[in-house]
C-alpha cells in the first residue's frame, strides 16, 4: 500500500514539475519580452523627447491651443506626457507580447480579448479629450458672453457648462468602455435632468419677480432703445 | 461680388452700362430716398467738368428724364444712372449686411473701371447731399488725391471705438494721421480701388481683410496721395446698434489683421504727418450732460475679476497687476493710463496674431477694457471744451506713437516677451 502511495505522490510530483518545466520557456520569454520591451521603450521615449526639445514642443502646446495639457502633464511637460505615454504604451505591447508566449489557450483569449478593446478604449479617450477642449471653449465663451452682459454669477454659469459637457463626455466615455451600461444611461439621465430642472424651478421660483419686472421693461421698450452704450463708437 | 446685394435685372443694367467714371454708394439713404437722385444730379453738375456717374443706393425713385450713360451717345459722354441695391436680408441691418454692401459698391466701380469711387455708409439726409457728396468726390476728381476719409463734427462721447483704438492706431503704425481710418464714408481714386481689391487676395494666405478695415492702410503703404473732408455731423447706422463685444470683435479683428498683412510695411514707419484737409466744421455740436460712468466701471470690475486667465494669455504680469489697482479705485479716481491703454491695444494685437486663444473669444474679452477707458475718458473731459477734447485725444494718440517700439519689439520676438 505505502509503495501504491510512494508511487502516486511521484507520479503527481513529476506531473507537476513537468507542467512547471514547460511553464519556464513561457516565463522566460515574457521576461526577455519585458526586457526587451523596456529598451525599445527607452530608446523611443529618448528620441521622441529629444526631437520635442528641438522643437521646443512645451511652448509651442499652449500656443496651439491646448494650455490645459501643460498643467495635466507631469512637472508641466508636455514632452515628458508625450514620451512617458509612448514608453508605456511599448511595454504594455511588449507584456502582451510576453503573455501569449505561454502558449496556453487561456492567456491568448485574454490577449485577444484584450486587443478586441483597444478600439474602445481609443474610441474612450478620444471622446474625453474631445469633452474636455469642447468644455474648455464654450466655458470661455459662456464667460465672455456673461461678462460683458455685465451678469454677476457669470462664473457660475461658466462652470455650469463647463461640468454640464465634462459629464456628458464621461459619460460617453464609460458607454464606449462597456462600464456600467444602463446605470451610467439612467445616472446620467438623472443628473442632467437634475439639473435642468433645478435651474427651471430657480428661474420660476426664485426669480419670478426678477423675470417679470425685466419682461415689463423690454415690452415697454421703443424699438430705438434696444440695449446699446450711451456714447456712439464708431 | 456680394451678388445678393444686387438683384439680377440691377446686374443687368450695370453690365449695360458698360464704364463710368465715378460710382457713389449711397448704404443708407435716410427716409426720404426718393429726394435723393435729384440732389445728387445737382450736386455733380457743379463740377468742372461733366462725368458719367452711376449711384448705387436702395428705394431711389428713378425719374424717366434723367439721362442713362446706357444710352448717351458717344459725343454726349455725361449722365447719371441710378441702380438700386437689394435690401439687406435682415431688417435690423447687421454689421455682415453693411459689410457686404461696401463690398457690392467697390466690386461694381472696379467692373466699370471708374476713375472714383464714393461709398457713404452713414445716413444721407438730402439736406447734406450737397456737403457730402461734394466734399468726397471733388477731392478725387478735381484735385488728383487718392483717398479722401472723413472728419465729422462730434460730441465727446461720439466715436468712441475710432477715437480711443482705430485712429490712435493707424496713426502710430501708418504714420498718417487720419481721424476716422475706417470712414465709414470716403471716397477712393480708380487705382487705390484696383490696390485694395488686389490687396483682399491676401486672404487666399489666411487673411480675411474687409476692404474697409485696409482703405487707409493700403493708401499709406503704397504712398498715395491721402486727404480729409469736413462733413459735418454724422448720422449713425442701426448696424452701430449692434452687442458692443460683437462690434469689438469685426471691427477690431479687421484692424488687427490688416495690421498683421502690413507687418513689413509698418515696422519701418517712423513718426507721423498731417493730412490735409478740406471744408470747415459745422456749427459745434451740443455737448450732452454728464455720463453715468457706474455701469462701465462696474463692467471693468467684473472684467477684472473674471478675465485673469484669458487676459494672462495676451497681457505681460505687470499689466495686470496695474489693472487690479485699477480695479480697487473709488469712482471719482478712477483713470486709465494713456500708456497702459496704449501696451494693452498693442498686446491684444500681438495676442491675435499669435492666436493664444480663439480670435472671437480674445477680442470680445476686451470689452470691459474698452469700457473702463470710456468710464476715464468721460470723467477726464466731464466739463471739457471741444478744443480740450481734441487736445486729450491728440495726447493719446502721441502716446501711441511713443510706445511703437513696444509693439516692434514684441512682434519681432514674441517669445522674449512672452508674459
Amino acid at each position: 500500500m505505502w509503495d501504491q502511495v510512494g508511487k502516486a505522490l511521484n507520479a503527481s510530483m513529476v506531473r507537476v514539475l513537468s507542467q512547471f518545466a514547460s511553464l519556464l520557456p513561457g516565463i522566460l520569454a515574457l521576461i526577455v519580452a519585458l526586457l526587451l520591451s523596456a529598451l525599445i521603450a527607452w530608446i523611443m521615449a529618448a528620441i521622441l523627447r529629444r526631437t520635442l526639445t528641438s522643437i521646443d514642443f512645451d511652448h509651442g502646446v499652449p500656443k496651439w491651443g491646448f494650455p490645459s495639457l501643460v498643467e495635466f502633464s507631469p512637472s508641466n511637460s508636455p514632452t515628458l506626457l508625450v514620451s512617458r505615454s509612448v514608453a508605456a504604451a511599448v511595454m504594455i505591447i511588449g507584456f502582451l507580447i510576453g503573455i501569449s508566449a505561454f502558449d496556453v489557450a487561456l492567456t491568448s483569449e485574454m490577449v485577444m480579448r484584450i486587443f478586441g478593446y483597444v478600439p474602445n478604449v481609443i474610441a474612450a479617450v478620444i471622446v474625453l479629450i474631445a469633452g474636455a477642449l469642447i468644455s474648455r471653449f464654450l466655458a470661455r465663451a459662456v464667460l465672455i458672453g456673461a461678462v460683458n452682459m455685465n451678469l454677476q454669477y457669470a462664473p457660475l454659469l461658466s462652470a455650469g457648462v463647463r461640468w454640464l459637457v465634462v459629464v456628458l463626455a464621461v459619460a460617453m466615455a464609460l458607454e464606449h468602455l462597456g462600464i456600467g451600461g444602463g446605470i451610467i444611461r439612467l445616472a446620467f439621465g438623472i443628473l442632467f435632468g437634475g439639473i435642468v430642472l433645478a435651474l427651471s424651478l430657480a428661474v420660476g421660483l426664485g426669480s419670478k419677480d426678477l423675470v417679470s419686472r425685466s419682461l415689463e421693461r423690454e415690452a415697454g421698450r421703443r424699438p430705438s432703445q434696444s440695449s446699446h452704450e450711451p456714447v456712439g463708437h464708431l | 461680388m456680394a451678388s445678393g446685394t444686387i438683384a439680377h435685372p440691377e446686374l443687368e443694367q450695370i453690365q449695360r452700362i458698360g464704364g463710368a467714371d465715378l460710382v457713389i454708394g449711397i448704404l443708407d439713404p435716410g427716409n426720404d430716398p426718393g429726394a435723393l437722385p435729384a440732389a445728387v444730379v445737382d450736386v455733380l453738375s457743379t463740377l468742372k467738368a461733366t462725368h458719367r456717374a452711376v449711384v448705387l443706393g436702395r428705394g431711389f425713385a428713378i425719374k424717366p428724364d434723367f439721362p442713362n450713360p446706357a444710352e448717351s451717345k458717344e459725343s454726349e459722354p455725361s449722365g447719371v444712372a441710378f441702380v438700386n441695391l437689394a435690401e439687406p436680408e435682415n431688417a435690423n441691418a447687421s454689421l455682415q449686411g453693411v459689410l457686404d454692401s461696401y463690398l457690392a459698391v467697390l466690386t461694381v466701380s472696379s467692373k466699370l473701371a471708374a476713375r472714383a469711387c464714393v461709398v457713404i455708409g452713414s445716413e444721407l439726409r438730402v439736406a447734406h447731399v450737397q456737403t457730402v457728396v461734394y466734399q468726397l468726390v471733388q477731392p478725387l476728381l478735381e484735385l488728383g488725391f487718392d483717398l479722401v476719409m472723413p472728419r465729422y463734427d462730434r460730441q465727446r462721447t461720439e466715436g468712441l471705438l475710432n477715437r480711443s483704438i482705430l485712429a490712435p492706431f493707424s496713426r502710430a503704425l501708418y504714420g498718417e494721421r487720419i481721424q476716422n481710418p475706417m470712414g465709414p464714408d470716403f471716397g477712393l481714386s480708380g487705382k487705390l480701388l484696383q490696390m485694395l481689391l488686389a490687396h483682399r487676395q491676401g486672404k487666399s494666405r489666411g487673411y480675411d481683410i474687409h476692404p474697409v478695415a485696409s482703405v487707409a492702410s493700403a493708401a499709406a503703404c503704397h504712398g498715395l496721395r491721402i486727404c480729409e473732408s469736413h462733413l459735418g455731423a454724422r448720422v449713425q447706422m442701426p448696424a452701430q446698434r449692434t452687442d458692443l463685444s460683437s462690434l469689438l470683435a469685426t471691427v477690431l479683428g479687421a484692424a488687427f489683421s490688416d495690421t498683421e498683412l502690413n507687418a513689413p510695411f509698418w515696422q519701418r514707419i517712423r513718426g507721423s504727418k498731417p493730412v490735409p484737409w478740406f471744408g470747415e466744421p459745422e456749427s459745434a455740436p451740443v455737448e450732452p450732460g454728464p455720463l453715468d460712468v457706474q455701469p462701465m466701471i462696474e463692467s471693468f470690475h467684473l472684467g477684472t475679476q473674471n478675465f485673469q486667465e484669458i487676459w494672462g494669455n495676451v497681457l505681460p504680469p505687470t499689466t495686470l497687476l496695474e489693472l487690479k489697482r485699477l480695479a480697487r479705485l473709488p469712482t471719482a479716481q478712477f483713470h486709465m493710463p494713456d500708456d497702459l491703454w496704449a501696451s494693452m491695444v498693442y498686446d491684444f494685437a500681438l495676442g491675435h496674431r499669435l492666436r493664444m486663444i480663439s480670435r472671437d473669444h480674445l477680442l470680445r474679452s476686451m470689452t470691459p477694457l474698452y469700457r473702463g477707458w470710456i468710464a476715464s475718458y468721460a470723467l477726464e473731459t466731464e466739463n471739457a471744451g471741444l478744443r480740450e477734447v481734441e487736445s486729450r485725444l491728440e495726447q493719446l494718440s502721441a502716446v501711441f506713437e511713443a510706445r511703437k517700439p513696444y509693439l516692434v519689439s514684441r512682434w519681432r520676438w514674441p517669445d522674449r516677451f512672452n508674459p
